[in-house]
């Protein structure tokens, strides 16, 4: 409705001016946080970017959240991550415990890779980025069940998953297992870098959890053909 | 040229923003206490020690080349903002000083002696001080571990009494004296105390020999208030500490054969504000009053070359992982959010 209502907004601005709103009117523009954007010459730009540009030149533009950055250093998956641990808006803490994560991974891999005879040297993977991505794929369930009620009971469902839903999916298992399953005087962030190492050689539990939701989804399936979507 | 396997005695200005690295056998011996955990952290993963080759240290090391040990001792003092290297340099001197034969008496963080004690014991050598038996001790054994080849040659030149029924004797070897001092906790600090004359008299004796360095991290804690509280919840003056009072008598100048390293430390200082670094601020009047004269040795944050450097270093052990951090923008982000401080480029190459 917005996108369509779009084009017949008149000229407007607020007479108040707020920022930190999740909602505005349709009027205002996305902000653009990439570096790159601006750094093209004048010269360079097509006739649809020299549009855009005039167009951001007239119209009011929604502020920035927090989270976004212009640093090569930005990774949004890693922010979904930091956000989904964050308990009352204490973003700081979060992400100290994610950078404690990272910093964690990275040094047991660089000591082991130290002290590892060189033809061993090159399977060890250091990057705790590359790590972090490669344990959540694994962790990722493929196939998911709902819950439907059919004569009035209702059945375990295996149902496809969008995207979003397995990447949620993974994250949720791997918090809560952290959260949940740690010896009182172990810190979150040495237990959550012991199960994201494991999640990468494919053990621990988070990727037993899947392979239990895998199995659950088999031996229903059939009650597929009660999905009508 | 990233790295010289000299060893501090040869290294000289063309050396400056080269790395050299402590060999694995120095580093138990040389350093039991005394370096940032971080670092020894770092240590841990690379398996191997390096530091860099700085100015300061450098200087350090040319005034302890050219000093002469006949006069009284001088006194250095490293100042610097939060992170800038000063405990480094230390450890530099330090072994600097070690591998040329040196004694050292290397207090890895004065602060940690006017706050956090558990145990508290009236003195029994003199009525209104106050002894610390864990600290003294643990000291005592790092003591023992850093200069176990003087132990046997250094013989006491007095009777010491600790009870009725125990005395160490004149011409007793020092390490006797210490060994008594870890096993005796009660009467540790006494030992310290003891240990300290002892060194202090014989120093720049011409018969024995050696030269004494004295290493004292966070220097400023010796001067200033405490946490500790006496029984009646009154606070305990620094004074009143048996140990800082015998560690201000070694920082005096009234002795010759060695000298007097000392670093300033806002980070476990207590209550002096954060954004003070210089040695007026963080001393006080009376620290000031008593360091005077010293030589002040400036600890300035990295230039562009020692930037360079450890970008390299770390480069090389594989520790920046992050691919964008090896580019051009990832170099130049960094440099923007560390603003060349050491200590933060390396928390922020931890996580990267």
């Amino acid at each position: 409705m917005a996108a369509s209502l779009t084009g017949l907004l008149k000229p407007w601005t607020p007479r108040v001016l707020l920022v930190r709103w999740s909602r505005y009117n349709p009027y205002y523009l996305e902000p653009e946080p990439r570096k790159e954007v601006y750094h093209i010459p004048e010269t360079e730009l097509t006739p649809e970017q020299k549009e855009e540009r005039e167009l951001k030149s007239v119209r009011p533009i929604k502020a920035a959240t927090n989270s976004v950055t212009s640093s090569v250093f930005n990774d949004p998956v890693l922010s979904k991550f930091v956000n989904m641990m964050m308990k009352d808006g204490d973003k700081i803490i979060a992400k100290g415990i994610i950078t404690q994560t990272l910093e964690n991974m990275k040094r047991k891999q660089v000591e082991k890779y130290h002290k590892a005879p060189e033809g061993k040297k090159a399977e060890i993977e250091c990057n705790p980025y590359a790590i972090f991505h490669q344990a959540l794929e694994n962790c990722k369930p493929v196939i998911g069940l709902a819950s439907i009620q059919k004569g009035g009971k209702f059945y375990q469902v295996p149902i496809p998953l969008t995207d979003n839903r397995r990447r949620f999916l993974a994250m949720k298992w791997m918090i809560t297992e952290c959260r949940d399953n740690k010896h009182r005087r172990t810190l979150m962030y040495e237990k959550l870098s012991q199960e994201l190492l494991a999640a990468f050689s494919k053990e621990g539990n988070v990727v037993k959890r899947k392979h239990e939701l895998h199995k659950m989804a088999e031996s229903n399936r059939a009650y597929a053909h009660y999905r009508w979507w | 040229m990233l790295y010289t396997c000299l060893l501090p005695a040869c290294q000289s200005e063309q050396h400056l923003g080269q790395y050299y690295t402590v060999p694995p056998s120095h580093f138990h011996t040389v350093f039991p206490h005394g370096l940032p955990p971080r670092y020894q952290q770092q240590v841990k993963t690379f398996n191997e020690g390096c530091v860099m080759v700085r100015q300061p240290a450098l200087e350090l090391i040319s005034h302890l080349k050219r000093a002469d040990y006949s006069k009284p001792t001088l006194r250095y003092l490293l100042y610097g903002v939060k992170g800038s290297g000063k405990t480094m340099s230390l450890c530099h001197t330090v072994h600097y000083c070690s591998t040329q034969g040196w004694l050292v008496l290397h207090i890895p963080d004065a602060h940690l002696w006017v706050k956090n004690c558990k145990e508290l014991l009236p003195s029994s050598y003199h009525a209104s001080r106050f002894d610390q038996p864990i600290q003294a001790s643990n000291w005592l054994r790092n003591f023992r571990t850093t200069n176990e080849h003087f132990l046997s040659k250094i013989k006491l030149r007095q009777r010491y009494v600790w009870t009725k029924r125990e005395s160490t004797e004149e011409g007793r070897p020092l390490g006797e004296l210490v060994d008594m001092g870890v096993s005796r906790v009660k009467s540790s600090s006494d030992v310290v105390g003891a240990v300290l004359k002892e060194l202090r008299l014989q120093a720049g004796g011409t018969e024995g020999g050696f030269r004494l360095a004295v290493a004292v991290d966070g220097v400023n804690g010796l001067w200033g208030r405490t946490t500790l509280k006496k029984e009646d919840k009154s606070p305990v003056a620094p004074e009143e500490l048996t140990l800082v009072h015998n560690l201000r008598k070694m920082i005096n100048n009234d002795w010759c054969g060695g000298a007097v390293i000392a670093t300033l430390s806002q980070t476990g200082s207590l209550y002096a504000p954060s954004s003070a670094y210089l040695p007026q601020e963080l001393l006080g009047e009376e620290g000031f009053d008593s360091m005077d004269p010293f030589v002040p040795v400036p600890v300035s944050l990295y230039s562009e070359k020692e930037f360079e450097s450890c970008y390299l270093y770390y480069l090389d052990r594989h520790w920046l992982q992050h691919p964008h951090s090896q580019t051009e923008e990832g170099k130049k982000e960094l440099i923007f959010l560390s603003n060349r401080n050491p200590s933060v480029l390396e928390r922020l190459c931890a996580f990267l």
